[in-house]
């Protein structure tokens, strides 16, 4: 079976472990547990009639105290950058992070996914602020579950037609 | 070998223990924990494979007995006996042996958890508060200019009401008649106080209100305000002094328009609820505040009074001292509030006493420093627009609106002076007139289709600069009353900003205060054949001539003295190379033949000025 490790970036709270928990178990919890270190999960997939698991990174959300451990994303075969459509912060945050990746591993697949589409009216960040990245973006909502299947298989997609044949990436 | 018990005590603490026998292949020594999954290292914990990459490196560098530590990792699919996620962390040790330890962690992990946690909510929290914060920000933001908007709609055709009323209000009326126009304007009046408010109250609500810090004199601030109620508490029998004490400076350095607004909002109050008796201002130094500036007035009545649980919240917005009261002596309640902020502003407060059947003192203290003695400038003579009435100048005027209301407005304001006006009604048009170099003052409103006033006087000023002329005054005639769109008036290059509605009084005061005192300057240059040149001085000292004859065939109503006339300018002027003494002549002719004798008037003053300007090249 294929392997595929993608790994969730972005800053605290933006709903990294939400989107991963939502899509591996089809479940939301409202209260926020922080990540501490990397949390682990795998998911089976059938994308384009090819069997594939899923590897899920999902690393802490970087914050004042410390900063991402860029190290975690070695070996992965692309990420999601998640920003919180709530926060504007977030998605500068979330921009900082590629940039760093990328200065450090090079360029590797990722999307952007701006999270919380639930609260749509409370949102800050503006379709333009978007936009000017010019980078594959979904918007979900963890809560409701809109969006997430869609940004993970799409990413596996990509994934796959960049590598069709190659086991999880070795390091 | 490690010793088994030590082995034994690893594994109490919850630790597996491997010994790296080769690349990627570990040794598990002592007993397997039961929390350890079955399978290659790598497979049952994914997060080692990228651990292990610096393990290695550490292992091959590292030869004393330190260790590195990985981060935690929790498995969701490894499982505690009770279902839990599982948390992890693992140990390279270098020495003699390389040893891999993993540690099935909980207490450290979940006190690590609970610290980060903490700092991670407070975040959110204080992000959470500022977004809210912005939020209310914009709201604030979007209701202001929600109530500029409206203030500009509202004002644009008050501005024709409230003038056609003024301009009625000159006309032979009876008395009925005089009666009903002067509570249509007193009405109008009213309500353009009730947008007023609501515009400086929006705008203190939004912290947009800043004081001017200029020199004034203080009795002079306190005569004007004492003059405009005046006029009320007369038609009310009232009595009105003011005492200013001797020991208060007579030059301060503040915002006498808000000091002003203050004391008429008490003033007009204080009429308001007063039937019999009278009013007193008075001004004395602070008692509770030892410094030159710090003043105390007082505004006492002897009116209604205000009741005793009414006394302290009369300051609030919206709050009269009786819902009843709005309904009989009017006001949006807003007067007080907004007069709390200013005296705020000014480092001071305000405070009402009201004993009962004594009527009642509004009193407020403020913060103003000391002001040198008024420079000589500070009292001009010959601008102030009291000392140089219009008169009968014969100012050429541009009037650009796209309202046909408001030019009939300002048509109807200037039809008794000699001025003459032309009309335009957007920023292009008002630019084309302006090219032609031959008018005094420009009128211009700032929203108009094709092209705004901003743009337009931008355009104007810039032509003007490329000729080196000197500026034309230009004053921007607009709806909107806030003090950033005065701002934004006087940075597109206007003279000065006026505010509609706007009374005939205060725009001939306007005119008679910008119009240049001197005939205009501005040369126009007309070239023509060098040949004619030296006939050319003798040509136009017989057409000045033929410009007195003009005005004295007007006078007589003589047409066909005018109309011949006309003819022979029409038939002359662009033979010498000036076409537009031909307009005008024809004009002339055309306007004798129709006996239209404003036109007429209109034309003599425009060749008049051609004539004194003109410069052949």
């Amino acid at each position: 079976m294929l392997k595929k490790k993608i790994c969730m970036v972005g800053q605290f709270g933006v709903g990294k472990t939400s989107l991963v928990r939502r899509f591996v178990s089809s479940i939301f919890d409202d209260r926020y547990l922080t990540t501490i270190g990397v949390k682990i999960d795998r998911k089976d997939v059938s994308i384009d009639g090819k069997s594939l698991t899923l590897m899920l990174w999902d690393l802490a959300g970087e914050d004042d105290l410390a900063e991402l451990n860029v190290a975690h994303l070695r070996g992965a075969s692309g990420y999601v950058l998640v920003a919180d459509g709530c926060r504007a912060c977030t998605l500068d945050k979330a921009a900082e992070l590629q940039q760093r990746i990328t200065r450090m591993l090079g360029p590797l697949p990722f999307v952007l996914v701006v999270n919380k589409a639930d609260l749509r009216d409370q949102w800050e960040v503006q379709f333009q602020q978007v936009a000017q990245y010019g980078w594959p973006t979904f918007e979900t909502s963890a809560k409701a579950g809109s969006g997430v299947e869609e940004m993970f298989l799409g990413l596996g997609a990509a994934l796959l037609r960049a590598h069709p044949a190659s086991e999880v990436r070795e390091p | 070998m490690i010793p088994s018990a030590q082995l034994d005590l690893l594994a109490a603490l919850g630790y597996a223990v491997f010994e790296r026998s080769g690349a990627g292949l570990f040794d598990l020594l002592g007993a397997s924990p039961a929390w350890l999954p079955p399978g290659p290292l790598t497979e049952v914990f994914p997060f080692l494979e990228v651990f292990l990459l610096d393990a290695e490196e550490f292992w091959e560098t590292s030869s004393d007995h330190s260790k590195l530590v990985s981060d935690y990792w929790t498995q969701t699919d490894a499982r505690g006996a009770h279902g839990e996620d599982m948390h992890f962390c693992a140990i390279a040790v270098a020495g003699f042996r390389k040893l891999l330890l993993i540690e099935r962690t909980r207490h450290r992990f979940e006190q690590t958890q609970a610290f980060v946690q903490y700092a991670h909510q407070t975040k959110m929290a204080h992000d959470e508060i500022a977004r809210l914060s912005r939020e209310l920000e914009r709201a604030t933001q979007a209701k202001s200019e929600f109530l500029a908007r409206m203030s500009h709609e509202i004002r644009t055709p008050m501005n024709a009401l409230l003038g056609v009323a003024e301009l009625l209000s000159e006309t032979p009326l009876n008395k009925e008649q005089s009666e009903y126009v002067r509570i249509f304007r007193r009405a109008g009046d009213n309500l353009l106080n009730v947008i007023n408010d609501i515009l400086d109250f929006s705008k203190i609500e939004a912290g947009q209100v800043e004081l001017e810090c200029i020199a004034f004199d203080l009795a002079g601030v306190i005569q004007g305000a004492i003059e405009i109620t005046g006029i009320r508490s007369r038609a009310k029998g009232l009595c009105l002094n003011s005492e200013i004490r001797a020991d208060v400076p007579a030059r301060l350095m503040g915002d006498p328009g808000r000091l002003r607004q203050i004391l008429l909002n008490l003033l007009s109050n204080a009429v308001k609820f007063t039937d019999r008796g009278g009013i007193t201002l008075r001004v004395e130094p602070d008692p509770g505040r030892l410094e030159p500036g710090a003043l105390h007035f007082s505004v006492r009545d002897t009116g209604i009074g205000i009741p005793a649980d009414r006394v302290s919240t009369i300051f609030e917005s919206f709050t009269q001292a009786d819902v009843s009261t709005t309904r009989k002596y009017g006001g949006t309640g807003l007067g007080l509030a907004i007069s709390k902020r200013f005296v705020e502003l000014m480092g001071g407060r305000i405070w009402a006493e009201s004993p009962p059947g004594e009527g009642s003192t509004m009193h407020f203290t403020a913060r103003f420093d000391i002001a040198g003695p008024a420079p000589a400038s500070e009292h001009p003579a010959s601008k102030s627009p009291a000392s140089a009435p219009l008169g009968n100048r014969a100012l050429r005027i541009l009037l650009a609106d796209d309202s046909e209301d408001n030019r009939f407005l300002v048509r109807g304001y200037l039809k008794d002076t000699s001025c003459i006006l032309d009309e335009v009604e957007n920023g292009e048009e008002v630019l084309e007139a302006f090219r032609k170099g031959i008018y005094d003052i420009v009128l211009t409103d700032a929203e108009m289709p094709v092209m705004d006033g901003y743009t337009a006087t931008r355009a104007m000023r810039a032509w003007e600069q490329e000729r080196g002329r000197r500026p034309t005054p230009i004053l921007a005639l607009t709806a909107h009353a806030l003090k950033e769109a005065r701002d934004r008036s006087i940075a597109a290059g206007c003279t000065d900003h006026l505010t509609k509605p706007i009374t005939k009084t205060a725009l001939l005061e306007a005119l008679s205060l910008y119009a240049p005192e001197h005939p205009p300057s501005e040369r126009i240059h007309v070239a023509v054949e060098s040949w004619l040149k030296p006939v050319i001085p003798a040509y136009l000292k017989k057409r000045k001539a033929d410009v007195a004859q003009l005005r004295l065939a007007l006078e007589q109503g003589d047409f066909a003295a005018v109309r011949t006339l006309g003819h022979q300018l029409a038939g002359s002027g662009s033979g010498y190379g000036f076409a537009q003494i031909t307009e005008i002549g024809a004009t002339l002719e055309e306007s004798a033949l129709a006996a239209d004798a404003v036109r007429i008037r209109q034309e003599i003053d425009t060749l008049d000025l051609f004539l004194n300007n003109v410069v052949a090249e």
